[in-house]
């Protein structure tokens, strides 16, 4: 307790091996505390986020299962969360997930049945409670550390900080933000929320992602919904030779860190170099966080550290 | 020179916005009676009045073509009249395309600002083009060992 | 009202094929007003087949006939007359209106013309909106007066996602984003504290029912004499 919590994500195969998920998460071992695995993300059609999880669990490490609502109906969200926690996964974060349109499923039906807030608020129950929606108890509660993301870049701002209330009311024990580039942007948010006493109800991690490119950012600024890169940043990645941009974004990166770890309320980090995870060990040593405090078999080394 | 007809006359049908000059009763029978039943007349208090159905049954009872002449552009009485033709004609060249007829088959001509043309010298223009688009295959139906779609073919030829 | 398309000519021509006499049934309700299927449309529609026959040198018998509403039971009856007199009738109707035709007269294969989509606005002239997916639950009230079911691509009760963009979903940008729209309409009002609550898990029974629903109303029932 008390230590800031280094958290990352990694992303399943298109396909059966599992090695594919194992070597990330070797390189990734002893660096951070636990690491997100993402569920079909950008509605693509991936190894599941729990069985991926269940793998990274056999070798010693503590996943975050990532549960999106686009496919999956109340029964079968239950019903995984119940298997999560008998499998010994002890993180889940809770989200929308991409639109079924973006992936290579677009004809699929987009479920929907419970939203992510929704979620949230039934895991707590079924956790502290022990019962399902509608009442009905179960023989043996889960147990989980119950997180959900925030977007301190999206607009409109004042209805972004309703939904962070509702989710810390619903129950989200942590909460990772989106990827942070203008500290300045995310200072604004961060004080509307601690003016509603918001960050010590829950855990928050502020996102981090390293840029590999000057292409990345301008892509990242155009294409990607709620990322806000500052012109500064531009200008520093355009700046360097393209041998030196992927070093540059690193550098980044960690004066990021650097920069967050000055405000109140921020109790930990979130690094998403997804295809990148080499670069998460430099990031993490660079930035003063090495070395992560031991694993808690017991619960779990995430949910010990914060 | 007049437009040479072969002895099987095409039939054009002319919706006419009435307030297009020289289309009076007496200027209607002259040019009636000059191509007899090649040309029929008709009159519309508005060329925004002319409906899909109207050329449709035109093609399909008796015309080779069907076209509408309306009033200048900014000049419509009912303001946007003539732009609603426009679209109109639009859709029904659409849908004739889809069951393979020529699409010129069906037009709109909104006269000129400058310089408006009198009915007759536009009925002689529009006679004159539907000579080159031949008859149409749906009131003179093709052997069946020809392609019956006319689209994107030379006129036809029934000899 | 029930909104809906042609199908190509092509798909429509296809069906009706086999046959040497159709009758064209318009209906003078929703897809007049969406210009899909009134009695204008069927017009249309009756004389591009007539067309398309007589290139091939065939003459099927194409009439057309529009009723007020296709989908009530006592504005088709009429049809029992003449509708024995084809081999086949093409509906110009919704789903509804096909489906209530073929009820009727089961002894008459039935085609339909067009493709039914949503229940939604004429917005303005031309343009027809999706509004509501008649979820049997109204929520309006809670969310300003739009649906966070039907105009949020994901249905989100406890809106919004992290994708929005300049207030337009990220799912099709030329669309606002709908709890963009419920916020600025709440805010109006000074009704935003309704968003604060934690919206509850839909009760999608309403909709889904135990297959499809029905409304029975014994004020409005015929009365034996």
């Amino acid at each position: 307790m008390g230590e800031l919590a280094v958290t990352a994500e990694c992303g399943p195969p298109k396909g059966a091996d599992p090695d594919a998920i194992l070597r990330k998460a070797d390189l990734l071992s002893g660096k951070v505390d636990a690491i997100n695995v993402t569920d079909n993300q950008t509605a693509t059609v991936r190894m599941s986020s729990l069985a991926a999880c269940s793998l990274l669990l056999s070798r010693g490490l503590d996943p975050v299962l990532q549960a999106v609502v686009r496919d999956r109906n109340r029964i079968a969200l239950q019903s995984d969360i119940l298997g999560a926690s008998a499998l010994g996964i002890r993180n889940i974060l809770c989200l929308s997930g991409d639109h079924q349109s973006f992936g290579n499923q677009p004809h699929a039906m987009g479920v929907f049945d419970l939203d992510s807030i929704q979620l949230v608020q039934t895991i707590k129950t079924m956790r502290d409670q022990g019962t399902v929606l509608g009442g009905e108890s179960l023989t043996k509660s889960p147990r989980l550390f119950i997180g959900a993301a925030a977007n301190p870049f999206a607009d409109p701002l004042e209805l972004r900080v309703i939904r962070l209330a509702k989710k810390i009311r619903a129950g989200a024990d942590f909460i990772q933000t989106q990827c942070v580039y203008n500290l300045k942007r995310f200072k604004e948010w961060m004080s509307l929320i601690t003016d509603r006493g918001l960050p010590e109800k829950t855990n928050i991690l502020a996102g981090v992602t390293p840029l590999k490119s000057s292409g990345m950012a301008h892509y990242m600024r155009n294409r990607v919904s709620g990322i806000d890169i500052p012109d500064e940043v531009i200008k520093r990645m355009e700046g360097v030779n393209k041998t030196r941009q992927r070093k540059e974004g690193i550098q980044i990166c960690v004066e990021t860190i650097q920069g967050l770890r000055e405000m109140q309320g921020i109790k930990g980090f979130h690094i998403m170099a997804i295809e990148w995870e080499e670069a998460v060990g430099e990031i993490v040593e660079r930035a003063g966080l090495l070395p992560r405090p031991s694993l808690n078999q017991d619960r779990g080394q995430f949910f010990y550290v914060v | 020179m007049t437009a040479t007809l072969t002895g099987d006359e095409f039939t054009v049908a002319l919706f006419y916005c009435q307030n297009t000059p020289g289309s009076g009763e007496h200027e209607r029978r002259s040019l009636e009676k000059r191509f007899r039943a090649s040309l029929r007349l008709y009159p519309l208090p508005c060329g925004g009045r002319l409906e899909p159905r109207h050329l449709l049954r035109a093609l399909e009872e008796f015309a080779d073509a069907a076209f509408v002449l309306t009033c200048p552009a900014g000049e419509c009485r009912y303001f946007e009249g003539n732009l609603r033709t426009e679209k109109r004609v639009q859709h029904v060249r659409n849908i004739i395309e889809s069951i393979g007829l020529k699409p010129e088959r069906v037009g709109s001509v909104m006269n000129s600002k400058e310089d408006p043309k009198p009915l007759v010298v536009i009925a002689q223009g529009i006679m004159a083009e539907i000579a080159r688009l031949g008859h149409s295959p749906v009131l003179h139906p093709r052997p069946p060992w020809t392609d019956t779609k006319e689209k994107g073919e030379m006129p036809c030829d029934y000899r | 009202m029930i909104t809906a398309e042609q199908k190509p000519i092509e798909e429509i021509r296809r069906m009706i094929e086999p046959y040497t006499s159709v009758l064209l049934i318009g209906c003078g309700s929703c897809v007049a007003e969406c210009a899909a299927g009134g009695e204008k449309e069927t017009a249309i529609l009756a004389s591009a087949l007539r067309m398309a026959a007589k290139m091939e040198g065939k003459t099927p018998v194409i009439h057309e006939k529009t009723v007020e509403r296709q989908c009530v039971k006592d504005f088709i009856l009429p049809l029992a007359e003449s509708i024995d007199d084809y081999e086949v009738v093409l509906s110009l109707g919704c789903g509804a209106g096909v489906q209530a035709v073929a009820e009727l007269f089961p002894q008459i294969p039935i085609v339909p013309a067009l493709n039914t989509g949503f229940i939604g606005e004429t917005r303005d002239q031309g343009y027809w909106v999706e509004t509501c997916t008649g979820c049997g639950d109204c929520m309006l009230y809670w969310f300003g007066g739009v649906c966070p079911l039907t105009r949020c691509a994901k249905q989100l009760l406890n809106g919004p996602c992290g994708g929005s963009r300049d207030g337009k979903c990220e799912v099709n940008p030329e669309v606002p984003c709908a709890w963009q729209l419920i916020f600025e309409r709440l805010s109006a009002f000074n009704a935003l504290d309704r968003l604060e609550d934690i919206y509850p898990p839909k009760d999608w029974s309403q909709k889904q029912g135990l297959g499809p629903r029905k409304i029975i109303r014994e004020d409005q029932q015929r009365q034996e004499t």
